[in-house]
Protein backbone atom coordinates (compact mmCIF):
# COMPACT_ATOMS: atom_id res chain seq x y z
CA UNK A 1 0.00 0.00 0.00
CA UNK A 2 3.08 2.37 0.94
CA UNK A 3 6.54 1.52 -0.34
CA UNK A 4 9.38 3.64 -0.63
CA UNK A 5 12.76 2.35 -2.36
CA UNK A 6 15.87 4.33 -1.27
CA UNK A 7 13.74 7.37 -0.76
CA UNK A 8 16.47 10.48 0.20
CA UNK A 9 15.88 13.78 0.80
CA UNK A 10 18.56 16.82 0.63
CA UNK A 11 17.87 20.73 1.72
CA UNK A 12 21.27 21.83 0.57
CA UNK A 13 23.80 19.96 1.84
CA UNK A 14 21.56 18.89 5.09
CA UNK A 15 20.25 15.40 4.21
CA UNK A 16 17.09 15.03 5.68
CA UNK A 17 16.41 11.48 4.77
CA UNK A 18 18.62 9.12 3.35
CA UNK A 19 17.92 5.52 1.68
CA UNK A 20 14.82 4.67 3.54
CA UNK A 21 13.09 1.59 2.16
CA UNK A 22 9.62 1.13 3.79
CA UNK A 23 6.86 -1.41 2.84
CA UNK A 24 3.69 -0.75 4.66
CA UNK A 25 0.93 -3.34 3.68
CA UNK A 26 -3.02 -2.83 3.08
CA UNK A 27 -5.04 -2.51 6.56
CA UNK A 28 -1.68 -1.98 8.65
CA UNK A 29 -1.30 0.97 10.99
CA UNK A 30 2.36 1.87 10.63
CA UNK A 31 4.47 4.28 13.85
CA UNK A 32 6.88 6.25 12.83
CA UNK A 33 8.98 7.11 15.74
CA UNK A 34 12.26 9.65 16.17
CA UNK A 35 13.39 12.59 17.36
CA UNK A 36 12.31 16.01 15.56
CA UNK A 37 14.98 16.43 12.58
CA UNK A 38 14.66 12.95 12.05
CA UNK A 39 13.24 13.16 8.90
CA UNK A 40 9.42 11.70 9.52
CA UNK A 41 7.65 14.84 8.85
CA UNK A 42 9.60 14.67 5.43
CA UNK A 43 8.81 11.29 4.35
CA UNK A 44 5.26 12.08 5.10
CA UNK A 45 5.27 15.59 3.08
CA UNK A 46 7.04 13.21 0.02
CA UNK A 47 4.50 10.43 0.83
CA UNK A 48 1.66 13.35 0.17
CA UNK A 49 2.96 15.19 -2.86
CA UNK A 50 4.06 17.56 -1.70
CA UNK A 51 8.29 17.30 -1.62
CA UNK A 52 9.95 16.09 -4.54
CA UNK A 53 12.32 13.36 -3.52
CA UNK A 54 16.20 14.38 -4.04
CA UNK A 55 16.39 10.16 -5.29
CA UNK A 56 14.72 7.05 -4.62
CA UNK A 57 10.85 6.50 -5.32
CA UNK A 58 7.65 6.56 -3.60
CA UNK A 59 4.41 4.51 -4.05
CA UNK A 60 1.40 4.62 -2.57
CA UNK A 61 -1.93 2.49 -3.63
CA UNK A 62 0.35 1.39 -6.68
CA UNK A 63 0.86 5.21 -8.07
CA UNK A 64 4.07 6.48 -8.09
CA UNK A 65 4.14 10.21 -5.81
CA UNK A 66 6.04 11.97 -8.60
CA UNK A 67 4.15 10.36 -11.96
CA UNK A 68 1.13 10.22 -10.47
CA UNK A 69 0.34 13.05 -8.08
CA UNK A 70 -3.43 13.36 -8.81
CA UNK A 71 -3.97 9.23 -8.19
CA UNK A 72 -1.62 9.79 -4.60
CA UNK A 73 -3.37 12.69 -3.92
CA UNK A 74 -7.14 11.01 -3.95
CA UNK A 75 -5.62 7.90 -2.18
CA UNK A 76 -4.37 9.71 0.69
CA UNK A 77 -5.81 11.59 3.64
CA UNK A 78 -3.09 14.17 4.92
CA UNK A 79 -3.17 15.61 8.51
CA UNK A 80 -0.28 17.65 9.11
CA UNK A 81 1.52 18.43 12.78
CA UNK A 82 0.08 21.99 12.64
CA UNK A 83 -2.68 23.27 10.62
CA UNK A 84 -4.46 26.13 10.80
CA UNK A 85 -8.50 26.60 10.04
CA UNK A 86 -10.55 29.02 8.44
CA UNK A 87 -12.35 32.00 10.03
CA UNK A 88 -15.86 32.48 9.61
CA UNK A 89 -16.58 29.02 8.24
CA UNK A 90 -19.16 26.52 9.93
CA UNK A 91 -17.90 23.10 10.74
CA UNK A 92 -20.43 22.35 7.69
CA UNK A 93 -18.98 24.61 5.54
CA UNK A 94 -15.06 24.06 6.18
CA UNK A 95 -16.35 20.09 5.47
CA UNK A 96 -18.12 21.35 2.15
CA UNK A 97 -15.00 23.12 0.99
CA UNK A 98 -12.61 20.19 1.24
CA UNK A 99 -15.77 17.70 -0.58
CA UNK A 100 -15.86 20.50 -3.08
CA UNK A 101 -11.74 20.61 -3.21
CA UNK A 102 -12.05 16.57 -4.07
CA UNK A 103 -14.98 17.07 -6.36
CA UNK A 104 -17.49 15.26 -4.34
CA UNK A 105 -20.82 16.09 -5.80
CA UNK A 106 -22.83 18.74 -4.38
CA UNK A 107 -26.04 15.95 -3.57
CA UNK A 108 -23.64 13.64 -1.97
CA UNK A 109 -21.96 15.99 0.59
CA UNK A 110 -24.38 16.24 2.88
CA UNK A 111 -25.10 13.01 4.01
CA UNK A 112 -21.39 12.70 3.99
CA UNK A 113 -20.67 15.44 6.48
CA UNK A 114 -23.10 14.08 8.73
CA UNK A 115 -21.50 10.58 8.72
CA UNK A 116 -18.07 12.06 9.17
CA UNK A 117 -19.24 14.33 11.75
CA UNK A 118 -20.78 10.74 13.70
CA UNK A 119 -17.47 9.40 13.02
CA UNK A 120 -15.65 11.99 14.92
CA UNK A 121 -17.95 12.92 17.28
CA UNK A 122 -18.66 16.40 16.02
CA UNK A 123 -22.39 16.08 15.06
CA UNK A 124 -23.85 18.56 17.93
CA UNK A 125 -20.96 21.05 16.19
CA UNK A 126 -22.26 20.91 12.63
CA UNK A 127 -23.03 25.01 12.51
CA UNK A 128 -20.46 26.18 15.28
CA UNK A 129 -17.77 28.02 13.70
CA UNK A 130 -14.51 26.21 13.03
CA UNK A 131 -12.53 28.65 14.98
CA UNK A 132 -14.70 28.83 17.89
CA UNK A 133 -13.38 24.67 17.97
CA UNK A 134 -10.98 23.43 21.12
CA UNK A 135 -7.72 22.32 19.62
CA UNK A 136 -8.91 18.49 20.55
CA UNK A 137 -12.40 19.42 18.18
CA UNK A 138 -10.08 20.78 15.69
CA UNK A 139 -8.15 17.79 15.67
CA UNK A 140 -11.01 15.45 15.26
CA UNK A 141 -12.50 17.68 12.50
CA UNK A 142 -9.27 17.75 10.66
CA UNK A 143 -9.39 13.81 10.54
CA UNK A 144 -12.80 14.09 9.24
CA UNK A 145 -11.31 16.38 6.34
CA UNK A 146 -8.66 13.87 5.92
CA UNK A 147 -11.61 11.02 5.38
CA UNK A 148 -14.13 13.23 3.11
CA UNK A 149 -12.91 11.46 0.00
CA UNK A 150 -12.80 8.41 1.84
CA UNK A 151 -9.08 7.66 1.08
CA UNK A 152 -7.38 3.99 1.58
CA UNK A 153 -4.17 5.60 3.21
CA UNK A 154 -4.14 8.41 5.78
CA UNK A 155 -0.90 9.83 6.82
CA UNK A 156 -0.79 11.87 10.35
CA UNK A 157 1.94 13.90 11.23
CA UNK A 158 2.00 14.31 15.20
CA UNK A 159 -1.97 13.80 15.20
CA UNK A 160 -2.00 14.01 19.17
CA UNK A 161 0.43 16.94 19.83
CA UNK A 162 -0.85 19.87 21.54
CA UNK A 163 -3.92 17.87 22.69
CA UNK A 164 -4.90 17.92 26.52
CA UNK A 165 -4.96 14.11 27.86
CA UNK A 166 -9.07 13.14 27.40
CA UNK A 167 -8.80 14.42 23.97
CA UNK A 168 -6.12 11.89 23.02
CA UNK A 169 -7.88 9.43 24.42
CA UNK A 170 -11.16 10.20 22.37
CA UNK A 171 -8.39 10.64 19.09
CA UNK A 172 -6.94 7.12 19.72
CA UNK A 173 -10.39 6.11 20.16
CA UNK A 174 -11.54 7.20 16.63
CA UNK A 175 -8.12 5.84 14.89
CA UNK A 176 -8.90 2.05 16.15
CA UNK A 177 -11.60 2.69 14.77
CA UNK A 178 -10.48 3.77 11.20
CA UNK A 179 -7.81 0.59 11.32
CA UNK A 180 -11.39 -1.42 11.77
CA UNK A 181 -12.78 0.33 9.03
CA UNK A 182 -9.60 -1.33 6.74
CA UNK A 183 -7.22 2.11 6.49
CA UNK A 184 -3.60 2.24 6.20
CA UNK A 185 -2.24 4.32 8.54
CA UNK A 186 1.07 6.22 8.88
CA UNK A 187 1.28 7.86 11.71
CA UNK A 188 4.16 9.64 13.75
CA UNK A 189 3.83 10.74 17.57
CA UNK A 190 6.41 11.33 20.00
CA UNK A 191 3.58 10.24 22.73
CA UNK A 192 5.22 6.47 22.47
CA UNK A 193 3.01 4.46 24.33
CA UNK A 194 0.18 5.45 22.54
CA UNK A 195 2.04 4.17 19.66
CA UNK A 196 2.32 0.80 21.12
CA UNK A 197 -1.16 0.34 21.94
CA UNK A 198 -2.50 1.59 18.60
CA UNK A 199 0.66 0.60 15.94
CA UNK A 200 0.65 -3.13 14.31
CA UNK A 201 4.28 -2.39 13.10
CA UNK A 202 6.63 0.95 14.02
CA UNK A 203 9.82 2.34 12.67
CA UNK A 204 12.48 3.87 14.46
CA UNK A 205 14.27 6.78 12.41
CA UNK A 206 17.02 9.08 13.83
CA UNK A 207 19.15 11.29 11.10
CA UNK A 208 17.46 10.39 8.16
CA UNK A 209 17.80 6.88 8.15
CA UNK A 210 15.60 4.37 9.43
CA UNK A 211 17.29 2.56 11.86
CA UNK A 212 14.69 -0.17 12.95
CA UNK A 213 11.54 -1.08 11.48
CA UNK A 214 8.65 -3.89 11.69
CA UNK A 215 6.46 -5.61 13.69
CA UNK A 216 6.24 -4.40 17.43
CA UNK A 217 7.48 -7.51 18.76
CA UNK A 218 10.52 -7.92 16.19
CA UNK A 219 11.67 -4.47 16.90
CA UNK A 220 10.56 -4.31 20.43
CA UNK A 221 12.21 -5.26 23.31
CA UNK A 222 12.38 -8.96 24.06
CA UNK A 223 14.21 -9.71 20.92
CA UNK A 224 16.70 -7.04 21.62
CA UNK A 225 16.73 -8.56 25.28
CA UNK A 226 15.48 -4.76 26.97
CA UNK A 227 12.55 -4.19 28.67
CA UNK A 228 11.41 -1.31 30.49
CA UNK A 229 10.57 -2.80 33.40
CA UNK A 230 8.75 -1.32 36.79
CA UNK A 231 8.73 -2.81 40.24
CA UNK A 232 6.34 -2.29 43.50
CA UNK A 233 7.25 -3.23 46.91
CA UNK A 234 4.75 -2.65 49.66
CA UNK A 235 7.43 -3.18 52.34
CA UNK A 236 11.05 -3.15 52.61
CA UNK A 237 11.87 -0.80 49.63
CA UNK A 238 15.28 -0.05 50.52
CA UNK A 239 16.39 -3.36 50.28
CA UNK A 240 14.54 -3.95 47.03
CA UNK A 241 16.63 -0.89 45.78
CA UNK A 242 19.62 -2.72 47.20
CA UNK A 243 18.95 -5.64 44.94
CA UNK A 244 18.05 -3.41 42.02
CA UNK A 245 21.02 -1.64 42.48
CA UNK A 246 23.61 -4.57 42.30
CA UNK A 247 22.33 -6.02 39.66
CA UNK A 248 23.99 -5.83 36.41
CA UNK A 249 21.27 -6.26 34.10
CA UNK A 250 19.27 -3.27 35.54
CA UNK A 251 20.52 0.30 33.93
CA UNK A 252 19.07 3.74 34.56
CA UNK A 253 17.84 2.78 37.94
CA UNK A 254 15.36 5.87 38.60
CA UNK A 255 13.38 5.51 42.07
CA UNK A 256 9.62 6.73 41.77
CA UNK A 257 6.85 7.40 43.96
CA UNK A 258 5.06 4.28 42.57
CA UNK A 259 8.16 2.29 42.63
CA UNK A 260 11.64 1.51 40.67
CA UNK A 261 11.92 1.91 36.96
CA UNK A 262 14.52 0.35 35.09
CA UNK A 263 16.30 -0.81 31.58
CA UNK A 264 16.90 -4.70 32.19
CA UNK A 265 19.15 -6.10 29.61
CA UNK A 266 17.97 -9.56 29.65
CA UNK A 267 15.67 -12.22 29.05
CA UNK A 268 12.98 -14.30 30.77
CA UNK A 269 15.20 -16.42 32.93
CA UNK A 270 17.06 -13.57 34.26
CA UNK A 271 14.13 -11.48 35.19
CA UNK A 272 12.75 -14.51 37.18
CA UNK A 273 16.30 -14.82 38.74
CA UNK A 274 15.90 -11.16 39.49
CA UNK A 275 12.72 -11.43 41.21
CA UNK A 276 13.54 -14.13 43.33
CA UNK A 277 16.42 -11.87 44.69
CA UNK A 278 13.85 -8.88 45.28
CA UNK A 279 11.64 -11.89 47.68
CA UNK A 280 15.05 -13.46 48.93
CA UNK A 281 15.73 -9.88 50.13
CA UNK A 282 12.20 -9.27 52.28
CA UNK A 283 10.86 -6.94 49.60
CA UNK A 284 6.83 -7.48 49.68
CA UNK A 285 6.97 -7.29 45.78
CA UNK A 286 3.08 -6.65 44.33
CA UNK A 287 4.22 -5.85 40.69
CA UNK A 288 6.84 -6.89 38.61
CA UNK A 289 6.48 -6.69 35.04
CA UNK A 290 7.55 -4.24 31.91
CA UNK A 291 6.31 -0.48 32.14
CA UNK A 292 3.38 1.10 29.94
CA UNK A 293 6.35 3.46 28.60
CA UNK A 294 8.29 -0.01 26.93
CA UNK A 295 8.32 1.92 23.62
CA UNK A 296 10.04 4.70 25.24
CA UNK A 297 12.45 1.99 25.90
CA UNK A 298 12.43 0.31 22.70
CA UNK A 299 13.60 3.56 21.08
CA UNK A 300 16.33 4.06 23.56
CA UNK A 301 17.74 1.44 23.49
CA UNK A 302 17.82 1.57 19.50
CA UNK A 303 19.14 5.03 19.29
CA UNK A 304 21.85 4.62 21.13
CA UNK A 305 24.69 5.70 20.18
CA UNK A 306 23.51 6.53 16.85
CA UNK A 307 24.96 10.26 16.10
CA UNK A 308 26.79 10.01 18.78
CA UNK B 1 -20.21 28.45 -16.05
CA UNK B 2 -21.78 25.95 -14.09
CA UNK B 3 -18.55 24.59 -12.95
CA UNK B 4 -16.75 27.90 -12.21
CA UNK B 5 -19.74 29.16 -9.83
CA UNK B 6 -19.46 25.89 -8.27
CA UNK B 7 -15.60 26.15 -7.60
CA UNK B 8 -15.05 25.68 -3.83
CA UNK B 9 -12.56 28.24 -3.16
CA UNK B 10 -15.02 31.11 -4.68
CA UNK B 11 -17.46 29.99 -2.46
CA UNK B 12 -15.24 29.85 0.18
CA UNK B 13 -13.57 32.70 -0.19
CA UNK B 14 -16.57 34.92 -0.80
CA UNK B 15 -18.26 33.47 2.03
CA UNK B 16 -15.44 34.56 4.44
CA UNK B 17 -15.31 37.93 3.01
CA UNK B 18 -19.00 39.00 3.29
CA UNK B 19 -19.08 37.55 6.42
CA UNK B 20 -16.86 40.19 8.12
CA UNK B 21 -17.70 43.43 10.10
CA UNK B 22 -14.54 44.77 8.04
CA UNK B 23 -15.91 44.43 4.03
CA UNK B 24 -18.65 46.45 5.44
CA UNK B 25 -16.42 49.65 6.99
CA UNK B 26 -14.04 49.05 3.29
CA UNK B 27 -16.74 49.35 1.45
CA UNK B 28 -18.40 52.14 3.78
CA UNK B 29 -14.74 54.03 4.23
CA UNK B 30 -14.52 53.86 0.51
CA UNK B 31 -17.78 55.49 -0.31
CA UNK B 32 -17.28 57.79 2.30
CA UNK B 33 -14.05 58.98 0.34
CA UNK B 34 -14.90 58.88 -2.85
CA UNK B 35 -18.43 60.89 -2.13
CA UNK B 36 -16.88 63.48 0.55
CA UNK B 37 -13.68 64.58 -1.36
CA UNK B 38 -15.91 66.39 -4.42
CA UNK B 39 -18.53 67.10 -2.10
CA UNK B 40 -16.83 68.93 0.16
CA UNK B 41 -14.81 70.93 -2.98
CA UNK B 42 -17.86 71.48 -3.84
CA UNK B 43 -18.09 73.12 -0.46
CA UNK B 44 -15.26 75.02 0.10
CA UNK B 45 -15.60 76.46 -3.33
CA UNK B 46 -19.53 77.49 -3.72
CA UNK B 47 -18.85 79.10 -6.79
CA UNK B 48 -17.98 76.20 -8.57
CA UNK B 49 -20.85 74.70 -7.33
CA UNK B 50 -23.27 77.23 -9.30
CA UNK B 51 -21.38 76.40 -12.32
CA UNK B 52 -23.47 73.43 -13.95
CA UNK B 53 -22.96 71.88 -16.89
CA UNK B 54 -19.49 73.85 -17.43
CA UNK B 55 -17.15 72.60 -14.31
CA UNK B 56 -14.95 69.29 -15.94
CA UNK B 57 -12.72 69.81 -12.43
CA UNK B 58 -14.89 67.79 -10.41
CA UNK B 59 -14.59 64.79 -13.08
CA UNK B 60 -11.13 65.17 -13.12
CA UNK B 61 -10.94 65.09 -9.46
CA UNK B 62 -13.09 62.00 -8.99
CA UNK B 63 -11.30 60.11 -11.28
CA UNK B 64 -7.72 60.62 -9.73
CA UNK B 65 -9.57 59.85 -6.22
CA UNK B 66 -10.97 57.06 -7.52
CA UNK B 67 -7.95 55.76 -9.20
CA UNK B 68 -5.76 56.49 -6.02
CA UNK B 69 -8.08 54.49 -4.14
CA UNK B 70 -7.79 51.34 -6.79
CA UNK B 71 -4.17 51.13 -6.47
CA UNK B 72 -4.40 51.58 -2.66
CA UNK B 73 -6.95 48.65 -1.87
CA UNK B 74 -6.00 46.52 -4.59
CA UNK B 75 -2.67 45.13 -3.83
CA UNK B 76 -3.52 45.13 -0.28
CA UNK B 77 -6.51 42.71 -0.97
CA UNK B 78 -4.44 39.97 -3.20
CA UNK B 79 -1.13 40.60 -1.40
CA UNK B 80 -2.26 38.38 1.51
CA UNK B 81 -4.15 35.84 -0.88
CA UNK B 82 -1.65 32.95 -1.08
CA UNK B 83 0.69 33.72 1.75
CA UNK B 84 -1.86 34.08 3.98
CA UNK B 85 -3.03 30.43 3.53
CA UNK B 86 0.88 30.02 3.64
CA UNK B 87 0.92 31.59 7.38
CA UNK B 88 -2.06 29.97 8.63
CA UNK B 89 -1.09 27.13 7.60
CA UNK B 90 -3.63 25.76 5.27
CA UNK B 91 -2.03 25.58 2.07
CA UNK B 92 -0.46 22.55 2.42
CA UNK B 93 -3.47 20.76 2.82
CA UNK B 94 -4.87 23.02 0.11
CA UNK B 95 -2.09 21.50 -2.20
CA UNK B 96 -3.15 17.66 -1.17
CA UNK B 97 -6.50 17.56 -2.54
CA UNK B 98 -7.40 17.65 -6.32
CA UNK B 99 -7.38 21.70 -6.86
CA UNK B 100 -4.44 22.53 -9.04
CA UNK B 101 -2.31 25.15 -8.47
CA UNK B 102 -3.48 27.02 -11.20
CA UNK B 103 -7.29 26.91 -10.05
CA UNK B 104 -5.85 28.20 -6.29
CA UNK B 105 -4.52 31.04 -7.76
CA UNK B 106 -7.30 32.16 -10.53
CA UNK B 107 -9.91 31.79 -7.84
CA UNK B 108 -8.14 33.71 -5.90
CA UNK B 109 -7.81 36.74 -8.30
CA UNK B 110 -11.10 36.13 -9.50
CA UNK B 111 -12.23 36.85 -5.42
CA UNK B 112 -10.03 39.29 -4.61
CA UNK B 113 -10.79 41.10 -8.21
CA UNK B 114 -14.80 40.46 -7.32
CA UNK B 115 -14.70 42.36 -4.18
CA UNK B 116 -12.73 45.64 -5.87
CA UNK B 117 -15.26 45.00 -8.53
CA UNK B 118 -18.46 45.49 -6.09
CA UNK B 119 -16.30 49.07 -4.78
CA UNK B 120 -16.29 50.06 -8.24
CA UNK B 121 -19.82 49.48 -9.16
CA UNK B 122 -21.03 50.89 -5.64
CA UNK B 123 -19.09 54.39 -6.40
CA UNK B 124 -20.17 54.92 -9.66
CA UNK B 125 -23.17 56.68 -9.04
CA UNK B 126 -21.51 58.86 -8.19
CA UNK B 127 -20.21 59.80 -11.14
CA UNK B 128 -24.03 61.12 -12.01
CA UNK B 129 -23.16 64.07 -9.72
CA UNK B 130 -19.91 64.32 -11.69
CA UNK B 131 -22.29 64.26 -15.04
CA UNK B 132 -24.21 67.13 -13.67
CA UNK B 133 -21.38 69.60 -13.85
CA UNK B 134 -20.56 68.48 -17.13
CA UNK B 135 -17.79 68.81 -19.64
CA UNK B 136 -17.58 64.88 -19.89
CA UNK B 137 -18.25 62.13 -22.52
CA UNK B 138 -20.44 59.25 -21.96
CA UNK B 139 -17.46 58.06 -24.12
CA UNK B 140 -14.83 59.28 -21.47
CA UNK B 141 -16.58 57.62 -18.47
CA UNK B 142 -17.09 54.28 -20.73
CA UNK B 143 -12.98 54.78 -21.65
CA UNK B 144 -12.18 55.26 -17.49
CA UNK B 145 -13.97 52.64 -16.63
CA UNK B 146 -12.29 50.06 -19.09
CA UNK B 147 -9.08 51.63 -17.94
CA UNK B 148 -10.28 51.47 -14.11
CA UNK B 149 -10.64 47.33 -15.03
CA UNK B 150 -7.41 46.90 -16.41
CA UNK B 151 -5.72 48.97 -13.84
CA UNK B 152 -7.65 46.51 -10.87
CA UNK B 153 -6.51 43.27 -12.84
CA UNK B 154 -3.08 44.34 -13.27
CA UNK B 155 -2.63 45.39 -9.95
CA UNK B 156 -4.56 42.10 -8.61
CA UNK B 157 -2.21 39.91 -10.72
CA UNK B 158 0.47 42.21 -9.26
CA UNK B 159 -0.25 41.73 -5.43
CA UNK B 160 -0.77 37.87 -5.59
CA UNK B 161 2.28 37.18 -7.80
CA UNK B 162 4.50 39.09 -4.29
CA UNK B 163 1.87 36.70 -2.50
CA UNK B 164 2.92 33.51 -4.16
CA UNK B 165 6.64 35.00 -4.12
CA UNK B 166 7.46 36.08 -1.23
CA UNK B 167 6.76 33.57 2.24
CA UNK B 168 5.06 36.62 4.52
CA UNK B 169 1.66 39.26 3.47
CA UNK B 170 3.24 42.02 5.66
CA UNK B 171 6.57 41.88 2.88
CA UNK B 172 4.32 40.57 0.20
CA UNK B 173 2.21 43.50 0.94
CA UNK B 174 4.83 46.40 1.15
CA UNK B 175 6.50 44.75 -1.99
CA UNK B 176 3.59 44.56 -3.52
CA UNK B 177 3.32 49.01 -2.94
CA UNK B 178 6.95 49.15 -4.03
CA UNK B 179 6.74 47.97 -7.44
CA UNK B 180 3.10 49.74 -8.02
CA UNK B 181 4.79 52.56 -6.76
CA UNK B 182 7.73 52.66 -9.33
CA UNK B 183 4.81 51.93 -12.17
CA UNK B 184 2.63 54.13 -11.41
CA UNK B 185 4.65 57.34 -10.03
CA UNK B 186 8.34 56.30 -11.22
CA UNK B 187 7.49 55.49 -14.94
CA UNK B 188 6.05 58.63 -14.67
CA UNK B 189 9.12 60.90 -13.64
CA UNK B 190 11.35 58.60 -15.52
CA UNK B 191 9.06 60.03 -18.71
CA UNK B 192 9.28 63.59 -16.92
CA UNK B 193 13.17 63.59 -16.14
CA UNK B 194 14.46 61.96 -19.73
CA UNK B 195 12.46 65.09 -21.74
CA UNK B 196 14.15 67.77 -19.36
CA UNK B 197 17.22 66.26 -19.48
CA UNK B 198 17.28 65.71 -23.34
CA UNK B 199 15.90 69.54 -23.56
CA UNK B 200 19.09 70.64 -21.34
CA UNK B 201 21.31 69.03 -23.28
CA UNK B 202 20.82 69.70 -26.63
CA UNK B 203 18.03 72.28 -26.56
CA UNK B 204 18.09 72.96 -29.97
CA UNK B 205 17.75 69.33 -31.72
CA UNK B 206 15.08 68.71 -28.52
CA UNK B 207 12.59 71.35 -28.45
CA UNK B 208 9.66 71.63 -26.40
CA UNK B 209 7.51 70.47 -29.59
CA UNK B 210 10.25 67.30 -29.94
CA UNK B 211 11.06 66.24 -27.47
CA UNK B 212 7.50 64.72 -26.04
CA UNK B 213 6.87 63.55 -29.74
CA UNK B 214 9.98 61.23 -29.09
CA UNK B 215 8.96 57.47 -29.57
CA UNK B 216 10.68 56.23 -26.99
CA UNK B 217 9.42 58.79 -24.20
CA UNK B 218 5.59 58.01 -25.78
CA UNK B 219 5.72 54.55 -25.52
CA UNK B 220 7.08 55.18 -21.66
CA UNK B 221 4.08 57.47 -21.07
CA UNK B 222 1.81 55.30 -22.74
CA UNK B 223 2.66 52.32 -19.75
CA UNK B 224 2.62 55.45 -17.08
CA UNK B 225 -1.21 55.22 -15.76
CA UNK B 226 -1.36 58.47 -14.38
CA UNK B 227 -0.44 60.03 -18.16
CA UNK B 228 -2.99 57.85 -19.46
CA UNK B 229 -5.46 59.08 -17.37
CA UNK B 230 -5.09 62.46 -17.93
CA UNK B 231 -5.11 62.03 -21.34
CA UNK B 232 -8.61 60.32 -21.05
CA UNK B 233 -9.79 63.19 -19.07
CA UNK B 234 -8.49 65.47 -22.28
CA UNK B 235 -6.46 67.59 -19.49
CA UNK B 236 -4.15 70.41 -20.30
CA UNK B 237 -2.31 69.72 -16.96
CA UNK B 238 0.24 67.54 -18.53
CA UNK B 239 2.91 68.13 -21.76
CA UNK B 240 2.08 68.66 -24.93
CA UNK B 241 2.55 65.58 -25.53
CA UNK B 242 1.11 64.53 -29.06
CA UNK B 243 0.97 60.64 -29.12
CA UNK B 244 1.25 58.86 -32.57
CA UNK B 245 -1.04 55.95 -30.90
CA UNK B 246 -4.52 55.62 -29.08
CA UNK B 247 -2.67 56.18 -25.37
CA UNK B 248 -6.05 54.30 -23.51
CA UNK B 249 -5.93 51.51 -26.10
CA UNK B 250 -2.03 51.07 -26.06
CA UNK B 251 -2.22 50.80 -21.96
CA UNK B 252 -5.25 48.85 -22.03
CA UNK B 253 -3.58 46.31 -24.59
CA UNK B 254 -0.18 46.19 -22.37
CA UNK B 255 -1.54 45.67 -19.36
CA UNK B 256 -3.74 42.74 -19.77
CA UNK B 257 -0.51 41.22 -21.74
CA UNK B 258 2.03 42.25 -18.51
CA UNK B 259 -0.70 40.40 -16.61
CA UNK B 260 -0.43 37.43 -18.72
CA UNK B 261 3.01 37.15 -18.28
CA UNK B 262 2.30 37.75 -14.51
CA UNK B 263 0.43 34.63 -14.37
CA UNK B 264 2.69 32.61 -16.63
CA UNK B 265 5.36 33.21 -13.33
CA UNK B 266 3.34 32.48 -11.08
CA UNK B 267 2.07 29.10 -12.90
CA UNK B 268 5.38 28.27 -13.63
CA UNK B 269 6.54 28.77 -10.19
CA UNK B 270 3.66 26.73 -9.15
CA UNK B 271 3.54 23.91 -11.51
CA UNK B 272 7.20 22.99 -11.16
CA UNK B 273 7.59 23.54 -7.80
CA UNK B 274 11.02 24.85 -8.53
CA UNK B 275 10.99 25.28 -4.34
CA UNK B 276 8.58 23.64 -2.35
CA UNK B 277 5.69 24.57 0.32
CA UNK B 278 7.44 22.63 2.30
CA UNK B 279 10.79 24.24 1.85
CA UNK B 280 9.47 27.55 2.10
CA UNK B 281 8.74 27.30 5.67
CA UNK B 282 11.79 25.56 6.60
CA UNK B 283 14.25 27.44 4.46
CA UNK B 284 13.49 31.22 5.06
CA UNK B 285 13.37 33.46 2.12
CA UNK B 286 12.16 30.85 -0.83
CA UNK B 287 9.08 30.92 -1.59
CA UNK B 288 6.60 30.22 -4.46
CA UNK B 289 3.43 27.78 -3.98
CA UNK B 290 4.03 24.21 -5.14
CA UNK B 291 4.06 20.64 -4.85
CA UNK B 292 5.10 17.74 -7.16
Amino acid sequence: MIETIHLSKRYGSLRALSDLNLRIEQGKVFGFIGPNGAGKTTTMQILSTLLEPSEGQAFVCGYDVMKEPADVRQSIGYMPDFFGVYDNLTVREYLDFYAGAYKIPANKRNALIADLLELVNLSNKVDAYVDSLSRGMQQRLGLARCLVHDPAVLILDEPASGLDPRARIELREILKQLRAMGKTILISSHILPELAELCDEIGVIEQGRLIACGALDDVSVRARGITLMLVRTLTNRHQAGHVLSQCPLVKDLEEQEDGFRFRFVGGEAEKAQLLQELVNAGATVTYFGESSENLEAVFLAITEGVGG
Amino acid sequence: MRDFLSNPILVKELRERFRTKRTVWILTLFLLIMGGIPLGLLLISPSSAGTLGENGELFLISAAIHYAMICFVVPALTAGAISGERERQTLNILLTTQLSPRTIVWSKLVTSLAFTSLLLTASMPLYSLVMLYGNVSPEQVVKLVLFFAVNILFLGSLGLFCSTWIKRTAVSTITAYGIAFCFVVGTGLLFFFLGEILQQIDPERYSQAVVWSLPELQILAGINPVIVLFAILDDSLMPSVEFAFTPWLFFCLLLPGAERAVHAVERISAETGAAQVVELEEAPGSCTIGRV
